[in-house]
């Protein structure tokens, strides 16, 4: 890994595109700013990690048999929630 | 083509509906096609099967079944990408996650997969809106309309029944 000390309002190019400008600290935490073009997904790692995270759980699932079922189970329960819920409610 | 799937056996899969992901379904980079199956008709979901990879397979569901004011932005860098012509072109497919103990059923908002329906490409996009959740919990206190085939959900791809018999 690369490592830079950099002072707040300096800046690093990654490639020719790509921008990242230090802009502030707070405590534990930084801010800083990216300029980079369109094509360029920036997000934030943790986000990465949850949706290939869900993905990898998703592709789990065995058969659709189970998602009937589960399904079916929503779909009565939603059913019997709506009963109870529109007598409480009136 | 005939494709050896872990699920459904070997199914036939017509080149002609084969989904080419531009981009990448996170953590299966290396797996770019894809065909989409119906489930079936008493339920909204479907199945993203890789073409690839026989044992890959994502069960999906049009987002805007779960949550009806769903409209994710996609970008204009996307809409490029996908060749997307017109809105009508697109159909909006997320991923879905099904945990047994507890039951619970879960669809990503953030990352939907975007397809052009008419070229057959697509992109698992991830959305800036924080507001969109990774895990959206499908409630059990809440009926979901599974709309009508041939309009909103309805996956224009092979019905695995069918092929099948």
């Amino acid at each position: 890994m690369l490592i830079l000390t950099r002072k707040l309002g300096e800046s690093i190019k990654i490639g020719d595109n790509v921008k990242v400008t230090f802009l502030g600290i707070k405590g534990r935490q930084v801010r800083i700013g990216i300029e980079a073009p369109p094509e360029v997904a920036v997000h934030r790692e943790e986000i990465y990690n949850s949706i290939q995270e869900q993905n990898i759980r998703a592709a789990k699932i065995e058969n659709d048999r189970l998602i009937e079922e589960i399904w079916n189970r929503f779909q009565n329960a939603a059913a019997g929630n709506k009963g109870k819920k529109g007598a409480v409610e009136e | 083509m005939k494709i050896a799937t872990t699920r459904f056996g070997e199914i036939e899969a017509d080149e002609s509906r084969i989904i080419e992901m531009k981009g990448e379904i996170l953590g299966f980079e290396k797996l770019k096609r894809y065909i989409l199956l119906a489930q079936n008709e008493k339920t909204p979901f479907g199945w993203l099967q890789s073409i690839d990879d026989g044992a890959v397979a994502f069960v999906v569901i049009n987002p805007q079944v779960v949550k009806s004011d769903y409209e994710p932005e996609i970008k204009d860098v996307d809409v490029n990408l996908l060749e997307i012509e017109q809105a009508a072109d697109v159909l909006l497919m997320s991923i879905v996650t099904i945990r047994q103990n507890p039951v619970s059923i879960s669809v990503n908002l953030r990352a939907p997969i975007v397809i052009n329906a008419k070229k057959r490409l697509a992109k698992q996009i991830v959305l800036d809106d924080p507001a969109q959740p990774v895990q959206f919990f499908v409630e059990t206190g809440k009926p979901v309309r599974i709309p009508p085939p041939g309009k909103g959900s309805s996956i224009e791809g092979e019905d695995r029944s069918a092929a099948a018999r």
